[in-house]
């Protein structure tokens, strides 16, 4: 288990694949945060909703992790060194419980980065601004620790989904027409179902306060619930599928 | 000694077809088994099923006697390519090789040994995209020899190389066997493994047509005698009297089921000039194809 998981973390870093994920979100969270602290009007960001829904912006990250997941299984189908990595190790179920553990090395890497510019440059924004901060130690905790494991847990979420339908380009449009589309929808015309989705789900965690969500600790379990689901999926579809 | 790759009535049906059908052989250790057959034949199925990476539809592949999948630590006593591109170009070979050492709890110093093995070294931080056909190959040899194993297993490891690559790949394959090393390598091509090769497994259609050793497959070959001679149709005719049967193709006359010294018998009392006079083996390649041709229809 050790030794796959080394492997598998020496494949996150090896390639510019990460490099690029951490850009992209870098570039995305900043570009929200600084429009989001700078355009809203000083009596609205003084609020506390507000300064959440801000600070929030770093659990963007979540969807960068499960790209990576992603990329980490679907690339190794695309480019075929899936053949080479099942020869050295062929207990598929290890396979896939080293990559999940690494994708969630990776997600709180990701959760990290995310969580620093949100909370770092809007902060410095908003004191900047002179407005002063109306979040509580609890709220904080909340965003940071539902933001860490939330994050680290869609790097798994990547792994299950990437083993379920391997082909790289359709797991990447499944999961952004997801994210999007497709739970916003579901929460918005349907939040009773909407709230379970692992998206609903980590929010709650976070401590958002839209009525519909989960309490943080029902939302981390739902969360937990939906990543050991998608990776059983994934390696059931793995013990049971040939490779090419 | 038990073998060191064994099918037993193996078969692998998609849908209605039948890629592998109801195979049985066995490989002695210490031997160079050639696995021939056209395309579509069946072999990458059959080795995909003995490396574990397919399921058969029934019966057993077993390596070391046992399945893939149950082998301890399979990369130290077998070494396998399928593809020849199966890199992700983005990644370098050295770290290619270092995603697998790690997997197989070998260090990298073992890594710098088996680049320099297959003469990558060179070239080993560069990344993949930047590598020929050739040095892919290598690479992927290099992947397989990792854990020093006792076994290669090589999916039409000759495809795409230049003839110098082939004759490295010879000499390769030769000193490996040379220790005692068991060698399975496919080819759809008789020829490019036959000066490597002891022994051969032929398939056609999924079906086993021939295994022997690569000599007994030589000496089966019948023969002819090529003769020819100003007066060939005289010859010809003497020939047919005797009984045997005269094929003329490209200026020469070609006896066949008999030997040199008859025909030069016949010749002789026949008054008729030669010209020239001599055994000629048909070539391998051209038995392969009789063998798997046959299957075909
Ligand atoms: N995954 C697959 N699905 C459907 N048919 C396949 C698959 N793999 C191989 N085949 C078919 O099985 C037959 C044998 O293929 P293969 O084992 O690749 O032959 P060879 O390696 O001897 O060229 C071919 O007709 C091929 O099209
Ligand atoms: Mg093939």
């Amino acid at each position: 288990m050790i030794p796959q998981l080394r492997a598998e973390v020496l494949k996150v870093r090896s390639t510019r694949t990460t490099l690029g994920l951490v850009l992209g979100m870098a570039a995305l969270i900043l570009l929200f945060v600084i429009l989001t602290a700078l355009l809203t009007s000083v009596n609205e960001m003084g609020q506390r909703d507000q300064q959440r829904d801000l600070y929030s912006i770093g659990s963007f990250a979540g969807l960068f992790a499960a790209l990576a997941g992603i990329m980490l299984v679907t690339g190794e189908y695309r480019y075929g060194t899936i053949r080479p990595t099942y020869l050295f190790t062929p207990k598929r179920s290890t396979v896939l419980v080293a990559k999940v553990a690494a994708s969630l090395v990776a997600g709180l890497v990701f959760a990290l980065i995310g969580e620093i510019l949100s909370v770092g440059v809007g902060g410095v924004i908003l004191n900047e601004r002179s407005i002063s901060i109306a979040l509580t130690h609890h709220d904080y905790w909340l965003l940071t620790i539902g933001t860490l494991i939330g994050t680290a847990l869609w790097g798994g979420i990547g792994v299950g989904v990437g083993m379920i339908v391997r082909n790289q380009v359709g797991a990447i449009i499944g999961i952004l027409a997801w994210g999007f589309v497709i739970q916003n929808l579901l929460f918005g015309l349907a939040p009773t179902v909407g709230r379970w989705t692992p998206d609903s789900a980590q929010n709650g965690m976070m401590g958002m306060t839209d009525s519909h969500l989960l309490d943080p600790g029902p939302g981390a379990v739902v969360l937990v619930g939906w990543t050991i689901a998608i990776c059983i999926a994934g390696a059931v579809m793995a013990a049971r599928r040939d490779v090419s | 000694m038990p073998p060191a790759v064994r099918a037993e009535s193996l078969t692998k049906r998609y849908g209605t077809l039948t890629a592998v059908d109801d195979l049985s052989f066995a490989l002695e250790p210490g031997t160079i088994t050639g696995f021939l057959g056209p395309n579509g034949a069946g072999k990458t199925t059959t080795l995909r099923m003995l490396l574990g990476l397919a399921r058969p539809t029934h019966g057993e592949a077993l390596i070391f006697e046992r399945p893939y999948a149950e082998i301890e630590q399979p990369a130290l006593r077998i070494g396998a390519v399928l593809e020849a591109t199966d890199f992700h170009p983005g990644r370098s070979g050295r770290n290619h090789l270092r995603t697998l050492a790690a997997a197989a709890g070998l260090p990298d110093s073992r890594v710098d040994e088996v680049l320099r093995t297959v003469e990558l070294a060179g070239a080993a931080n560069r990344r993949v995209k930047g590598y020929s056909l050739g040095m892919r190959q290598r690479l992927g040899l290099a992947a397989a020899l990792l854990g020093d194993p006792e076994l290669l297993v090589l999916d039409e490891p000759a495809n795409g190389l230049d003839p110098e690559g082939v004759r490295w790949l010879r000499d390769f394959l030769r000193s490996f066997a040379g220790s005692g090393h068991t060698v399975l390598v496919s080819s759809h091509v008789l020829a490019e493994v036959a000066q490597t090769v002891d022994h051969v497994l032929i398939i056609s259609r999924g079906k086993l047509v021939r295994e022997s050793r690569l000599d007994e497959l030589t000496a089966g070959i019948g023969g002819a005698v090529r003769v020819r001679s100003p007066q060939a149709d005289r010859l010809r005719e003497a020939l047919e009297r005797e009984g045997i049967e005269v094929a003329d193709a490209s200026g020469a006359l070609y006896a066949r089921g008999t030997t040199s010294e008859r025909v030069g018998e016949i010749a002789a009392a026949s008054g008729v000039v030669l010209h020239e006079l001599r055994v000629e083996q048909s070539s391998l390649e051209e038995v392969f194809l009789e063998l798997t041709a046959e299957k075909q229809e």
